[in-house]
């Protein structure tokens, strides 16, 4: 039931949210720090070449968006919770700041 | 007649044709003349007059900077004669020299190259492990867990999760005409604290391109990266072809 409500309650938000696109160039995530709101999506841009693979740790946004070819568009949805960061499971110097208001 | 003093390679190895069983009744100097020579003739092309590279070659891979390299004069010497793709590396990199050049004329070539560009790896090397994190009782036990959940967490995500160098990444970015393919960690001769340096530090510390294997020490520590490289050395290397 919990589960619904949260759900509900995302979906309630995201119709509101804002997107930030983050690029993914020069095995750089550009911009390197943002500021969203829970209900924001985050759209991962690929305009490298090769593939990225943008994922968290964070407990309350954890997500792995997977491998990511060049060219392409991947979204998530920002959840309630504190500051986190994004990194690259390719390539480790990549780090996106996320601050969450 | 000038006498000749039988030059005596001292460390043993089993493998039939490896640097140890090179016969030669060359002294140092004489060995170390011979691989100038032969550098001079074939490698100073591709690795520079000082093993620095020549940066101006229009290759995918630039070859290794050899005043860099992580690689034992024995390591070496593999290298030179079979190719570095029998070791691992793609296809098109560092061709086999065994055809064109006897083992003597290799293992001369391994000789010059160490003492002559690269003689203080061996210090440099043992003063990255001695400035290492060391490991307790209690994560040594841990090791080959730890190494494998974070292998094929990261590692396999270029490497494959056999270590074969077959990877979805692989897949998606080969296309790219500037794309560097992660090695085949089953058949690599780097040993487990070799591999320990080379994911601490990232292939371009230790002489290869930039585009090539990162580092990965600002994201796990050394006791994690220990591991990793226990479980390539124990688990990713028994599953070579």
């Amino acid at each position: 039931m919990k589960k619904i409500a949260l759900s509900l309650l995302l979906l309630a938000i995201s119709a509101f949210g804002a997107n930030h696109i983050i690029d993914q160039k020069g095995k750089t995530f550009i911009p390197h720090e943002i500021t969203v709101k829970p209900g924001d999506t985050i759209t991962f841009k690929n305009s490298d070449p090769f593939a990225h693979n943008a994922y968290t740790d964070d407990e309350a946004n954890e997500f792995d968006i997977g491998m990511q070819a060049s060219g392409t568009e991947k979204s998530i949805t920002v959840k309630p919770g504190g500051d986190f960061s994004v990194e690259c499971a390719i390539h480790p110097n990549m780090l996106l700041e996320v601050t969450v208001k | 007649m000038k006498k000749k003093i039988s030059f005596v390679l001292l460390l043993g190895s089993a493998l039939y044709g490896a640097y140890s069983d090179v016969q030669t009744n060359l002294n140092e100097d004489e060995m170390l003349s011979l691989g100038q020579k032969v550098y001079e003739q074939t490698c100073i092309s591709c690795h520079g007059k000082d093993g620095e590279t020549n940066q101006d070659m229009q290759l995918v891979v630039k070859p290794r900077q050899l005043q860099k390299t992580l690689l034992t004069k024995e390591q070496s010497f593999e290298i030179i004669r079979h190719g570095a793709h029998y070791f691992g590396a793609h296809a098109d990199v560092m061709p086999a020299f065994k055809y064109v050049y006897s083992d003597e004329q290799i293992a001369a070539v391994a000789l010059y190259i160490t003492k002559k560009f690269n003689a203080q790896r061996a210090e440099k090397v043992k003063k990255l492990l001695d400035a290492s994190q060391k490991l307790t009782e209690d994560e040594k036990v841990d090791m080959l867990q730890v190494g494998k959940k974070i292998f094929q967490k990261k590692c396999a995500k270029c490497h494959g999760i056999t270590g074969d160098g077959k990877s979805e990444y692989v897949e998606q970015s080969k296309a790219d005409e500037n794309f560097i393919y992660p090695y085949n960690l089953t058949r690599t001769l780097l040993h487990e604290e070799q591999i320990f340096l080379y994911a601490k530090f990232g292939g371009h510390f230790w002489g290869t391109d930039k585009k090539d294997m990162p580092s990965w020490k600002r994201k796990y520590n050394d006791v994690k990266l220990k591991s990793v490289a226990k479980y390539v050395e124990k688990e990713i290397k028994k599953l070579k072809e």
